[in-house]
Order: C-alpha cells, then structure tokens, then sequence
C-alpha cells in the first residue's frame, strides 16, 4: 500500500514536522489565513445574536431555556479535546505514531460527545417552542451555534479521515502539515466555543 | 503494507523537550478559568454588573493560552500567522460591534 513513498519521506529526527517543507510551510501560512477569515465570520454571527437575543417574540427567554449543568459539561468535553490534540502533536512531532492515533482518538470520543450534547439540547429546545424560525432570537442562536456545530462536525470528519490516511501511509513529511493544521482547526472550534460560553449561555443567564 | 518504521525511534528523542508539561499547565489555568466564569454566574458573589467585564477578561486570557501554546503562535517564525490573526481580529471587533450597535 505505502510502496510508493520514498524512504527520504520519513522523518528520521524529531522535529517540527509540519514545517520542514516548503509545502509544508505553506500550508500553515495560509490555514493562519483562513482563521483570520472565520474570526470574521463568527464576529457576524455574535454580534448578530447579541443584537437580537431579546427579541424572543413572546418564546422562551435565555434565562428559562439555557441549562449551565449541559454547558458546562459540553465545555468540559470540548477544552480537554483540545488538549488531547495538541498532545497528538507533541506525539507526532517525536515521531510516535502509535501516541498520535492514541489522542487523535481520544479527541474525536471527545468532539463526539460535544455533539451529542449539542443535538440533544437542540432537541430539547424545540420541544419547548425555541426554533430556527420562531423568534429573531431562534434564528441568531442557531445560525451562531450551529455554524459552529457544522465546524465540529466537519473538523470530527476531517481528524477521522486523516487518522486512517496515516494508518495506511504512515507519518510522512506529507501526513505532518496536513495533521497540524487540522490541529490548528480544532484548536480554533475552542477558541470560538469559550466566546460562544461566555457571550451565548453565562451572558444569558445574568440577563 | 505499512512499515512500523516509528517504533525503535522512541528511545533516542525521550530527552527532547516537547512542551507536555507546558501544555498540561495552560490546560489546567483554561480549566480554571471556565470553573470560575461559570462559579461567577451560578452565584451572586460579585454584582451583576461586574459579571460580563469579569467573564470577557477570563475568555480573553483564555484564547490567548490557545493560540500561544496550544497554536504554536509563542513560536520563531509564527510573526505572519500573528499578523493574519490580528487583522482577522480587528476586522472581527469592528464587524461585531458594527452590527451590534447598529
């Protein structure tokens, strides 16, 4: 299956090995573009939902639907898995394959049990009248929310992809970028999750 | 057919350093951080009025934490991938704000 790559595409030494390319390099520098791209995007989508949150058309209001005890489990889950990556890296970059696809592992049961606790409580707020299309407040929560759902969603698909790429090509000067900027991605969704904590669900509930 | 070429590498490199350690404390501080926003809301031991200030500045440290030890930015050569993120974050805030002040 790996007959086609050259023996010199193996890193021998420890290292940076996402950047020890030149393509390497490159894909790095433009992933750090792209992030700068989706900080704009979920700004709009916050300050959307900040601007319309109490536009709740008689539905249930932040205070009566957010639960903290879910979030805060859901936060739990999200923020070790991004520790959990970033460990798949230090792994990778030591050239273990084995710890690697350990944490990468342990990063996607992470990523989805965040998602299981985000579908279930959509769920749950439909039952009790909070939909897309019900009030203003509906629509920038779920079009804030569920964009960043629809990014762990993509980003549990993407690590799932690249593990088995690896299990079949092994770590390679090709494998190594392509790891870390799905690394870099998944960092990201946290980034924007401990936003999406504050200014969405604690912000909610002080009023 | 892969080859497990990886495995007998493991004994030469235990010495390097890898930033674990860093990593796990910057885990720990995010952990706390979270723990005490939430404390904050859950209870009434500031004023209402002290929470978002006090919420926004532990979201704050902890995204730096993420970008600058979980994203490498602390590392040499990452001063592009620091100017895309501030131009990202400064058309962010303005966009946000825009919209939210409209």
């Amino acid at each position: 299956m790996a007959s086609h790559i050259h023996p010199n595409d193996r890193p021998k030494q420890p290292g940076h090995l996402e950047t020890a390319t030149f393509e390497g390099k490159n894909k790095v520098l433009g992933f750090w573009l792209f992030l700068g791209a989706e900080t704009v995007l979920f700004a709009c989508l916050f300050g959307t939902y900040l601007a319309l949150r109490n536009a709740n058309m008689g539905g249930p209001t932040t205070q009566q639907l957010y639960d903290l005890k879910l979030v805060g489990l859901a936060t739990f889950f999200l923020l070790t898995s991004s520790l959990t990556s970033v460990l798949a890296m230090n792994a990778m970059n030591r050239l273990k394959q084995g710890a690697m696809q350990f944490w990468l592992g342990v990063t996607v049961l992470l990523g989805l049990a965040f998602l299981i606790l985000e579908i279930y409580e959509f769920v749950h707020y439909v039952h009790e009248g909070h939909t897309f299309t019900s009030s203003a407040f509906g629509s920038s929560f779920y079009a804030l929310v569920g964009t960043h759902g629809a990014h762990v969603t993509f980003g549990l698909a993407w690590i799932m992809t690249l593990m088995i790429q690896t299990a079949r090509r092994g770590l390679t000067y090709e494998m190594a970028p392509k790891l870390f900027v799905s690394s870099l991605y998944w960092h990201f969704i946290d980034v924007v999750w401990v936003f999406i904590f504050t200014l969405v669900y604690l912000l909610g509930k002080v009023g | 057919m892969s080859e497990n070429t990886n495995q007998k590498t493991t004994n030469e490199m235990s010495h390097k350093p890898d930033g674990t350690a860093k990593h796990i404390f910057a885990f720990i501080v995010m952990i706390a951080l979270t723990a005490a926003a939430f404390y904050l809301v859950a209870t009434d031991v500031v004023p209402e009025n002290m929470i978002l200030p006090l919420i926004l500045v532990f979201a704050v440290i902890q995204v730096f934490l993420q970008l600058f030890t979980f994203m490498h930015l602390n590392q040499k050569g990452s001063a592009f991938y620091t100017i895309f993120m501030i131009a990202g974050i400064v058309i962010a805030v303005v966009s946000a704000l825009g919209i939210l002040l409209m």
